[in-house]
C-alpha cells in the first residue's frame, strides 16, 4: 500500500476553520483593539486611559477613537486630557512590519483638567510607569520644605528633651568607642614595634665596646666588632622605619578622632535645630517663609514635569542598539520583546505629524480656538533624526491680556539628550491651594503662570515656575479652630495684600535637587513677625541652647578629653621611642668612630695578614 | 469535566487507532509544539494546519499538546534564557534586525524570548519526542493494549458520537 503524506480531505474543514477565524476577527477586532489600546496605553503612561469607542477603517488604513480620557496620575479624580474624537492615519507598509507609524493625527474636542465621573484606578504592578510614579513620589520627599510654625511661644515651657533623641550623645558614645579602639590599636602597634630588644642589644654592645681597648682587639677582633656595630645600626634603622610607619598610622587614627570631635560640634547644631523644632518656634527668616508657603505647591508642579520627562527618557531612548521591553501579559511567562531598530527603516512607533485642535469656552479671557502640533514623537529618535517638537498657541488673534503658549523639545537623537518645555499662560484662572501648616487658603484668581523646565542627559535639572496675580483672595479656615495670636498677625499681613508673586526655582541634579522659593509675602511677613515676636524667639532659642548643652556636656567633654589624651599619649610615646633609638645610635656611632680611629663608618677596612 | 473526558477519549483512541506507531509518534512530536510554545502565536496556526493536512495522527497531536502544556510552563525560565541568548547574540543581530524589518514576520513574535526559546527548544526536542513516543506506543500495543481494547470502558468511549468526528482525521 502506498503511504500518503497529505490528508487532502482535511482541506475543506481547515478552510472552514480559517473562515470562522476570519469572521471572529472581523466581529471582535474593534472591541479587542479598544481593550488592547486601553490596556497598553494605561501601562505605558502609568495612568488610566479610557476609550469610549474604536472604529477601524482598513481601506483607509485609519483608526478612529472617540471619548478618550486620560486620567491625571497625580489627581485621580481629574482627567489630564479628554478628547471627543481622534483620527489616526496609519502607514500600511509600516503596519505590515508590526510598526505603528501615524502619518497624521487629528484630535478634536480636547479639554484639559476635567472632572471624572468616577475616580481613576491607580495603576499597580511592576510596569515602568507605576514604578516611576512611586520613584517620583519618593523624589519629592527629599526636599526639605519647612512647615510654617505659628504656634504661640508660651509652649517653650513644655520643652522636654529625651537625651536618647539627641544626635550629639549618640555621636559622643560612638567617638568614645572609636577612641578606645584607636588606643588599643596603638598599644598593639607599640608592642609590635619591639624596640626594647633592639635598644637593649645596642646598648649592651655599646657598653661592651666602651670597655674594650681597640689596640688589644687585633685586626680580626676589630673587624668583628665593626661588623657587629654595623649590623646593630642596620637593626636600629629598621626599628626607626617601623616607628615612622607607626607614626603615620597613628597620625591617621588621631586625625580621624579629631574629625570625630568636629562631628560632635555639627551634631550639636543639629540637636539645637531639633530642640527648636520641638518648641515649634515661629520662623521669621524670609527664605523659610517663601519655602513654607509655596514650597509644596511648587514641588507638585515640578514633580509632574519630572515624571513626563523621565517617561520620555525611557520610551524615547537614543541610539540604535537592540533594546528589551517586557513581553505581553499571558498565562505563560511574559519574557522580553527585543526590538531591533534598523537605519532607513520605520521605528516601532512614530507620530509624524499631529494636529490638535482645542477650544476654551466660557467667559474667561483665554476663551478661543487653539491649535497644537506634535511632530516626530517616536520610540527611536535616532531613526527619525530630529527632535520631537510640540507647540500650542491660539489659532486666531484674541485678547492681548490672555494667551496660552506651550513649547516643548525632546532631543533624544544622540546620547546627549536634552528635554525642555516652557508654558506661558496669561489671563487664566489659577488654581487655589492651601498653605501648609496654617489654616489659610489662597485663591490667586486670574493671573499669569509660567513654567520652564529642562533636563539634560546626566540628570542636570533646571526648573522655574512662577505665578503672578493682582487679584488674590485669602481665606482662613476658622470653622475648626480659632486663630492664635501669631496666626492672626500673619493673617493681617497676608489678607491686606492683593498682589501675589511667587517664583520657584529648581536646580541641581536628579539625585540632589535644590529648590528655592521666593514670594512678595516673605519680607512683609518676616518683618512683621520679627518686630512682634523676635525678642521672645531669641530668648527661647537661648533656652534651647542651654538645655541641649546641659544634656550633652557630660558626654561630649569626657569624649573630647579622651580624644585629646589619646592624641597626646600617642605623640609622646612615638617621641620617646624615637629618642631611645637616637640615643643608642649615637652611642654606637661614637664607638664605631673610636674603633676605626675616625674612619667614616661604612668604609671597609683593608684586611691585613699578621 | 467534558474536556477531561474528551482528553481521555482522545488518548485511548489514539493509542488504539489504525495509525502506525510512527504516525502517532509524529502527531505527538508535532503537537507538542502547541504545548511547549505560547499558544496564541502565528506559528501555531501553521502547526495546526500541518497536523490537519499531514497524514499524522490528529489524536496524537492533541495528546502531544496536552502532555507538553505543563512541560512548557515548567521550562519557561529555560526557554527565556535560550531566547535571550539567541536574541542578544552579536553574531545573530543582523539576522534578527533583518527579520524584524521584514513584512509580516514580526507578527510571529519571534523577537519574544519565550516564543523563540520555546520554539528552538521544541526543534531540539522533536526527534527525541518522536522516537520516545514511537517506542512507547509499540510497547503499549504489545503489552496492555489488547486488554484495554477488550474492556467495557474502551467500548463505551469508542461508541460515543465524538469518535465519529475523530475518525474523519484518523491516519489512513
Amino acid at each position: 500500500m502506498r503511504f500518503k503524506i497529505f490528508r487532502w480531505k482535511a482541506i475543506g474543514p481547515l478552510l472552514l476553520l480559517f473562515a470562522i477565524i476570519t469572521l471572529l476577527v472581523v466581529i471582535f477586532a474593534e472591541p479587542i483593539a479598544r481593550d488592547t489600546t486601553e490596556e497598553a496605553s494605561t501601562e505605558l503612561l502609568g495612568t488610566q486611559v479610557d476609550v469610549g469607542k474604536l472604529d477601524l477603517h482598513p481601506r483607509e488604513s485609519s483608526v478612529e477613537l472617540r471619548a478618550l480620557q486620560i486620567a491625571n496620575p497625580f489627581a485621580l479624580a481629574r482627567n489630564l486630557l479628554e478628547a471627543d474624537e481622534i483620527r489616526l492615519k496609519l502607514n500600511p507598509a509600516a503596519l505590515a512590519e508590526k510598526k505603528l507609524v501615524i502619518e497624521q493625527l487629528s484630535l478634536t474636542g480636547m479639554r484639559f483638567g476635567t472632572d471624572r465621573k468616577t475616580p481613576a484606578r491607580p495603576v499597580k504592578g511592576g510596569g515602568y510607569a507605576p514604578q516611576l510614579l512611586r520613584t517620583v513620589e519618593q523624589w519629592t520627599k527629599q526636599f526639605d520644605v519647612p512647615l510654617l510654625s505659628l504656634t504661640p511661644i508660651d509652649t517653650i515651657r513644655q520643652l522636654a528633651l529625651d537625651p536618647t533623641q539627641l544626635t550629639t550623645i549618640r555621636e559622643a558614645q560612638a567617638l568614645v568607642a572609636r577612641t578606645d579602639s584607636t588606643r588599643n590599636t596603638l598599644e598593639q602597634g607599640f608592642q609590635q614595634l619591639n624596640i626594647g630588644q633592639t635598644v637593649d642589644s645596642a646598648r649592651g654592645l655599646a657598653q661592651r665596646l666602651s670597655a674594650t681597648d681597640p689596640k688589644k682587639l687585633g685586626v680580626e677582633g676589630t673587624r668583628q666588632a665593626i661588623a657587629s656595630v654595623q649590623q646593630t645600626l642596620t637593626e636600629i634603622d629598621a626599628a626607626k622605619k617601623r616607628v615612622e610607619e607607626l607614626e603615620r598610622s597613628t597620625r591617621a587614627g588621631v586625625e580621624l578622632l579629631g574629625q570625630g570631635t568636629k562631628v560632635l560640634d555639627q551634631a550639636r547644631q543639629k540637636d539645637f535645630a531639633f530642640a527648636r523644632s520641638l518648641l515649634k518656634l515661629p520662623t521669621f527668616a524670609a527664605p523659610d517663609i517663601g519655602n513654607a508657603f509655596f514650597g509644596k505647591v511648587s514641588i507638585e508642579r515640578f514633580k509632574q514635569a519630572v515624571y513626563w520627562a523621565e517617561l520620555a527618557q525611557e520610551y524615547m531612548p537614543p541610539g540604535l542598539l537592540p533594546r528589551p521591553a517586557p513581553g505581553p501579559q499571558r498565562l505563560r511567562a511574559a519574557g522580553q520583546n527585543i526590538q531591533f531598530p534598523k537605519e532607513n527603516e520605520f521605528p516601532a512607533f512614530l507620530l509624524e505629524q499631529g494636529k490638535l485642535d482645542f477650544s476654551i469656552g466660557g467667559t474667561s479671557a483665554v476663551r478661543g480656538a487653539y491649535a497644537a502640533t506634535v511632530r516626530g514623537l517616536t520610540s527611536t529618535p535616532s531613526l527619525y533624526g530630529q527632535p520631537m517638537l510640540l507647540s500650542a498657541s491660539r489659532r486666531a488673534g484674541g485678547s492681548a491680556l490672555a494667551d496660552i503658549n506651550v513649547h516643548a523639545v525632546l532631543d533624544h537623537v544622540t546620547s546627549r539628550t536634552r528635554d525642555s518645555a516652557s508654558a506661558r499662560l496669561r489671563g487664566i484662572q489659577l488654581p487655589s491651594f492651601d498653605i501648609p501648616g496654617v489654616p489659610f487658603r489662597v485663591d490667586p484668581g486670574t493671573g499669569t503662570s509660567n513654567l520652564d523646565f529642562s533636563i539634560k542627559g546626566g540628570g542636570r535639572l533646571f526648573g522655574r515656575w512662577s505665578i503672578a496675580s493682582q487679584r488674590v483672595r485669602w481665606g482662613a479656615d476658622t470653622a475648626s479652630r480659632s486663630l492664635n495670636d501669631i496666626e492672626r498677625l500673619v493673617w493681617r499681613v497676608v489678607s491686606g495684600l492683593s498682589d501675589l508673586e511667587v517664583v520657584a526655582e529648581l536646580s541641581g541634579s536628579m539625585a540632589s535637587p535644590k529648590l528655592e522659593v521666593r514670594s512678595n509675602l516673605d519680607e512683609a511677613i518676616a518683618k512683621r513677625l520679627k518686630a512682634v515676636i523676635g525678642e521672645e524667639v531669641a530668648r527661647a532659642e537661648r533656652l534651647v541652647r542651654t538645655k541641649v548643652d546641659s544634656l550633652v556636656a557630660d558626654k561630649v567633654e569626657p569624649a573630647k578629653r579622651q580624644v585629646a589624651a589619646v592624641q597626646t599619649q600617642a605623640n609622646q610615646r612615638i617621641q620617646a621611642e624615637r629618642q631611645r633609638l637616637d640615643q643608642v645610635e649615637q652611642q654606637l656611632q661614637a664607638e664605631l668612630k673610636r674603633l676605626t680611629g675616625g674612619i667614616v663608618p661604612g668604609i671597609e677596612l683593608p684586611k691585613i695578614k699578621l | 469535566m467534558l474536556t477531561l473526558l474528551k482528553l481521555i477519549q482522545s488518548i485511548i483512541k489514539t493509542l488504539h487507532s489504525e495509525g502506525t506507531p510512527g504516525q502517532v509518534a509524529a502527531g505527538i512530536a508535532i503537537g507538542s509544539v502547541l504545548g511547549l510554545t505560547p499558544l496564541m502565536n502565528v506559528h501555531n496556526l501553521v502547526i495546526f494546519s500541518l497536523v490537519v493536512l499531514l497524514n499524522v495522527s490528529f489524536g496524537g497531536a492533541m495528546l502531544g499538546w496536552a502532555l507538553f502544556v505543563p512541560v512548557g510552563f515548567l521550562l519557561d525560565p529555560l526557554f527565556n534564557a535560550i531566547g535571550l541568548g539567541l536574541l542578544q547574540s552579536p553574531s545573530l543581530r543582523p539576522l534578527w534586525t533583518s527579520l524584524t524589518n521584514t513584512s509580516l514576520l514580526p507578527y510571529t513574535n519571534f523577537n519574544n524570548t519565550i516564543v523563540l526559546g520555546s520554539f528552538v527548544g521544541w526543534l531540539l526536542l522533536t526527534l527525541p519526542i518522536f522516537f520516545a513516543a514511537r517506542y512507547g506506543v509499540i510497547r503499549y500495543r504489545a503489552t496492555i493494549g489488547e486488554r484495554v481494547r477488550q474492556s467495557r470502558f474502551y467500548k463505551a468511549v469508542t461508541a460515543s458520537q465524538v469518535y465519529n468526528w475523530y475518525r474523519m482525521f484518523r491516519p489512513s
